[in-house]
């Protein structure tokens, strides 16, 4: 077997995922972020899909739906605690990168400016958590 | 910065963003060699960073059973890195390692003097590992 790491020396049994970490909608802890405003995630027979909901000049920017990799925290592990996924918006492309930490979703953007702004590539990590809507 | 760009986010009319001083922005704070602050780790041992230029490279030896296994050398996407805790302007990297039957994307900051790496990991080959993301924690070797 392949590795890069002692930690990849395991036998795994092939399976499903467990999704049901994600699901929901992760709001912003930070109210006066200028970045994403809250996420909506959904999963469907083993499919992850994240809505996201980003702050404008004059209001919300829905970036629309698209496809997340999920990711565990062990190669043997089935249970999904992180996921991964692009947006390309044209002028720009987004990479989504989360870990999931006590409940907790932290979220690393990847922004790639793809016009002629001169806009450097930036970064920013944020701090989400699941709306459980009970009060 | 005049609002004649396109953009998804308010985040992307950062005025820091079109400054050529942002593109090396505290750049060694992440260069130097780092070894991980878990001696018993089971995953990345050591990481190199270098500025050559305008880029950086990544060297990584992962912890292996007979010794260190080195990845292969990643150049590194700088990102400017804003919003770091505490006011910590700086840049920060994302850097993508190939090996054929998995592929690595991670990104790299420096936090307090503390290089964190996050890491996922790909597999293209038919062991049936789950793919999976890792954080661990670097201090400076020197």
């Amino acid at each position: 077997m392949e590795y890069a790491q002692s930690r990849d020396l395991v036998r795994a049994d092939d399976g499903p995922l467990d999704l049901s970490a994600f699901p929901g909608t992760w709001v912003n802890s930070n109210p006066e972020t200028s970045g994403i405003a809250r996420l909506l995630m959904t999963e469907e027979n083993g499919r992850l899909t994240l809505q996201v909901y980003a702050v404008g000049p004059e209001g919300l920017i829905d970036w629309g739906r698209v496809d997340a990799e999920p990711f565990t925290a062990t190669p043997a592990s089935r249970a999904g605690t992180g996921f991964t996924c692009v947006y390309d918006f044209g002028f720009a492309e987004t990479e989504l990168q989360a870990m999931l930490l006590k409940g907790l979703m932290v979220l690393a953007q990847l922004h790639r400016f793809k016009d002629a702004s001169g806009r450097m590539d930036y970064f920013v990590r944020e701090y989400f958590a699941l709306s459980h809507g009970r009060y | 910065m005049a609002q004649t760009v396109e953009f998804k986010q308010t985040g992307d009319l950062h005025p820091a963003l079109a400054d050529p001083a942002t593109r090396t922005l505290n750049a060694g704070k992440l260069t130097g060699r780092w070894l991980n602050t878990d001696t018993e780790t089971r995953g990345v041992a050591e990481i190199t960073i270098a500025q050559e230029g305008g880029h950086f490279r990544v060297r990584v030896a992962g912890a292996g059973e007979g010794g260190p296994v080195n990845w292969p050398t990643a150049r590194a996407r700088v990102m400017a890195n804003l919003e770091e805790e505490a006011g910590q302007r700086a840049v920060a990297l994302a850097a993508v390692f190939d090996f054929g039957f998995m592929k690595v994307e991670s990104y790299l900051r420096v936090n307090k003097g503390v290089l964190v790496i996050v890491a996922y990991h790909t597999f293209l080959d038919a062991s049936g590992r789950s793919n999976y993301v890792n954080r661990e924690f670097f201090h400076r070797a020197d």
